[in-house]
């Protein structure tokens, strides 16, 4: 008698708990409306007649928010330099909510799906975007960048609009305000100890048959030791995630974090599964080789970045995967330090079948997604001109990254100096004042992209080797647009990570030599079985339909 | 926490019982074990105030291990230097205490009506907490719930959500209800009004859950970086455990998108393991000294005689 009595209230209880969220959830979408094509009364604050080369300023005071990731190296200080000249200079007040780095993407999302986000929200990676789109919280950016003219014009003029496609939705528009390179950016390659080279009479290698070489002449000198030792295997999906990208760039595929299971082959005029290619099958047979010949470190696919670095100082290998500042203010920084007489340099990445080739589609960098929200506010086209200068001008590229002339840095000769005693990541460990730290500029917030010359004004020397050398090479075509449906989006991410995973895995079999490379045709049936055929056809067809749809 | 409890079960008086050869070679082989597993849980607290003292050079090649190397003080200095760790930390004492005095406060309440069984709707009391041990409205719509009532960017976005531990609040009732009733129905005869009862009778008598209670609440709060990282917009809001966890997750994760290289700067593994000391430090240091209210607190209401 009592039981039942209890139960019932108990069940009057859990459906007053399910009518309580029910509705609460029911709030977080919040109505749409409000005429999204006529910008006639949201010029509030907005420029007349706002072109390139043109400063903006806001007829009035206006503010913004904005979601800040809060970089640990260089905290978030209201104090920065950087806010009061940009209010200064636009009248624009940014309202930062600062959050910290390490989960950034995290308070995104629930901040975007309480209907919550500020009005930019930047520091946003291609494809996050896509999950936020069929919410609608996230704004159709191609539709309203003829308020860009800065945009518009480095489109134009760098020729990114095969880019733009390639981030483009089912529903033919874009969702993120990307960064835009007028040049590809290398990051990463090989790094050897000239020193231990230089003892043998060897030259740095240039193509991947040298390196095998220069590895195979280390390892008679050190029979014992593996010359080679890998980074970047911990905190990315990928194992060696950073060397896989740049071999497997040398054979014309995508690899490493760099890795798609759907690449586009030119010759046959269609999408291909990339773990099945017979470049992905090259750069998987190398490492084979490497390591079944005890020249790589097998550890290199699962050991921490500092058990690689520490192998690297320790002098228990003798080459590593590098970008320019890890070279430069790890490595070297270190080695000296530590071994009389170490020297350590990186080398452009070494040429493979695929010749003197970057990747295609890299021209794009990291951006910033503009809240729905914003467009019912009376300040939309002012907020869309602001964001067109301080992110797409020359004028505010280089005022986000340098700060102001005579107080942080000086121009002369097309060469940036900084003011004695401001220092930037180190360059001069003596002075009292840092460019990012104290100032609030070279943020990773707001400084990516812009012109060749803006972009490689802050390149180290070692940097500036690598990167015009990487600049010499031709660009890998870009993959043609195939957005897909979100029916299909769904279907597809369905069948993606397990086929992902299982490329992942047997790589590292083969390489490890736990499976025999002689077995790569059960691999590819394998594929087949977890449905590669259907995701590569999904894709082609979203090909054809887009190439039917939109020209 | 758990190693401590088992090292501290007693044995039995030998006086009493002879021990047999048998139980002594247990003994033997347990102390063996015990030890290794205390080595192992404190090899990495050694190694990180060993690293705290030590050079960023040395830390990098991987010579420190139990003993600093490059011994130095100077990261000390920067750390202390540092106005915006200090600030945090100031946020977290506030936290933790803020928090703590009003979960305890509600706890007892909760608990102790809990512990009555004449009390009529009990069930509905009880299922109400427990509800919320099996079910939660979710990320978003508790980030609504706390927006829409005003709460974000303030202490009580992180106390009041968090105010009543269900696994606390049952511990709690299982120890009231343990207390003679005799002694309140005595207290009640001599004229204690019900919150008489409770102050006077029951919480005298119930100092050790009590103890364990503000350990259990304290630590929590003082180790919980989630819901000030979800509600606070502001750095000088947020916690040093929000800071610590920026500190060291956000600068080692740099290339995972293999594109910013603006964000692969690293801050330095001395600097880190410091801010660890320094956040850890006082939480160890109390420890020990409420650590016998914890062992009594905690197997107290267990058992019912």
């Amino acid at each position: 008698m009592k039981n039942t009595g209890q139960l019932s209230r108990r069940q009057m209880l859990s459906a007053a708990g399910f009518v309580g969220l029910a509705a609460l959830t029911g709030c977080g979408s919040g109505g749409d409306g409000g005429d999204t094509k006529d910008l006639s009364k949201k010029q509030n604050g907005a420029m007349k007649e706002y072109r390139v080369g043109q400063q903006f300023k806001a007829s009035k005071p206006i503010s913004f928010s904005i979601l800040h990731n809060n970089n640990p190296v260089y905290p978030m200080k209201e104090n920065w330099i950087f806010w009061k000249e940009l209010t200064q200079r636009t009248g624009i007040t940014l309202k930062p909510i600062a959050v910290p780095l390490s989960d950034y993407e995290k308070k995104r999302s629930v901040l975007i799906g309480a209907g919550d986000a500020p009005f930019l929200i930047p520091k946003t990676y291609h494809p996050s975007e896509v999950a936020f789109v069929s919410s609608g919280a996230i704004l159709p950016v191609s539709e309203y960048v003829h308020l860009m003219p800065n945009f518009q014009d480095k489109v134009r003029k760098w020729k990114l609009e095969p880019e733009l496609d390639s981030i483009r939705q089912s529903d033919g528009k874009y969702y993120l305000l990307p960064g835009l390179h007028e040049k590809v950016k290398s990051g990463y390659s090989l790094s050897l100890r000239t020193d231990v080279l230089g003892k043998l009479g060897l030259n740095l290698p240039t193509t991947w048959d040298e390196v095998y070489d220069v590895f195979k002449a280390i390892k008679a000198e050190h029979p014992d030791l593996y010359p080679f030792s890998d980074r970047w295997s911990t905190n990315t999906p990928f194992p060696a995630a950073a060397l896989l990208s740049y071999l497997g760039q040398a054979h014309g595929v995508k690899a490493g974090w760099t890795y798609d299971n759907i690449s586009f082959d030119t010759k046959a005029g269609e999408f291909v599964f990339t773990g099945a290619t017979d470049g992905y099958r090259q750069v998987v047979e190398y490492l084979r080789k490497l390591v079944a010949e005890r020249l790589m470190d097998p550890e290199s696919f699962t050991q921490t970045d500092d058990e690689a670095v520490q192998k690297l100082l320790g002098q228990k290998s003798f080459a590593i995967s590098a970008n320019p500042q890890e070279l430069v203010q790890n490595y070297r920084y270190n080695l000296e330090k530590q071994v009389k007489g170490a020297k350590i340099e990186m080398v452009p990445v070494p040429l493979g079948p695929a010749g003197p080739v970057v990747m295609g589609g890299a021209r794009l960098e990291n951006g910033v997604m503009i809240s729905t929200k914003a467009l019912k506010s009376d300040t939309f086209v002012a907020m869309m001109q602001f964001v067109d200068w301080l992110w797409y001008s020359d004028e505010g590229q280089r005022f986000a990254k340098w700060g102001v002339q005579g107080t942080t840095y000086t121009y002369s000769g097309s060469q940036y100096k900084l003011e004695p005693g401001i220092s930037l990541m180190g360059s001069d460990p003596d002075a009292p004042k840092d460019l990012q730290k104290d100032y609030g500029f070279f943020n990773g917030v707001f400084t990516y992209g812009g012109s060749w010359a803006l972009v490689s004004s802050s390149f180290s020397p070692d940097e500036k080797r690598f990167q015009d050398a990487m600049a010499q090479r031709k660009q890998l075509p870009i993959d043609p647009a195939h957005p897909l449906q979100s029916v299909e989006q769904e279907q597809a991410s369905l069948w993606d990570t397990p086929l992902r995973d299982h490329v992942t895995q047997n790589m590292l079999k083969f390489v490890l030599g736990k499976r025999p490379l002689s077995e790569w045709g059960d691999y590819v049936t394998e594929l087949k079985a977890k449905n590669m055929d259907r995701l590569v056809g999904l894709h082609n067809k979203a090909r054809e339909r887009f190439k039917k749809e939109n020209g | 926490m758990v190693k401590l409890l088992t090292a501290r079960v007693p044995r039995p008086r030998t006086s009493v019982h002879q021990p047999t050869r048998g139980y002594r070679v247990f003994q033997g082989v347990n102390g063996v074990i015990l030890t290794l597993v205390v080595l192992v849980t404190l090899y990495p607290f050694v190694n990180i105030i060993a690293r705290s003292f030590s050079g960023e050079r040395q830390i990098r090649a991987g010579e420190v291990t139990l003993w600093p190397k490059g011994f130095n003080l100077t990261t000390y200095k920067i750390v202390f230097r540092d106005s915006m760790f200090w600030r945090n930390y100031g946020n977290t004492v506030l936290y933790t205490v803020v928090s703590t005095v009003i979960a305890m406060v509600l706890t007892t309440c909760y608990a102790y009506v809990l512990s009555k069984r004449n009390l009529k709707g009990r069930g509905v009391l009880v299922g109400v907490a427990v509800f919320t041990m099996f079910f939660t409205g979710g990320l978003i719509p508790n980030y609504v719930l706390v927006t829409s009532l005003g709460l974000k960017n303030s202490v009580w976005a992180i106390a009041l959500p968090n105010a009543v531990s269900v696994f606390n609040l049952l511990v709690m009732k299982a120890f009231f209800e343990s207390l003679p009733i005799e002694l309140e129905e005595a207290a009640e005869i001599d004229g204690l009004s019900t919150y008489g009862i409770l102050l006077r009778i029951a919480l005298p008598l119930s100092k050790a859950v009590i103890a364990t209670m503000i350990l259990f609440y304290s630590v929590s709060f003082w180790n919980s970086w989630f819901s000030a990282y979800l509600y606070m917009d502001r750095t000088e809001l947020m916690p040093a455990t929000v800071y610590l966890r920026n500190l060291i997750s956000g600068a080692t994760t740099g290339g995972n998108a293999g594109a910013g290289t603006d964000q692969l700067s690293q801050v330095g593994a001395n600097i880190q393991a410091v801010t660890i000391v320094l956040t850890a430090l006082p939480i160890l240091c109390v420890y020990p000294f409420v650590q016998r209210y914890f062992v009594s607190g905690v197997t107290l209401g267990a058992v019912k005689g």
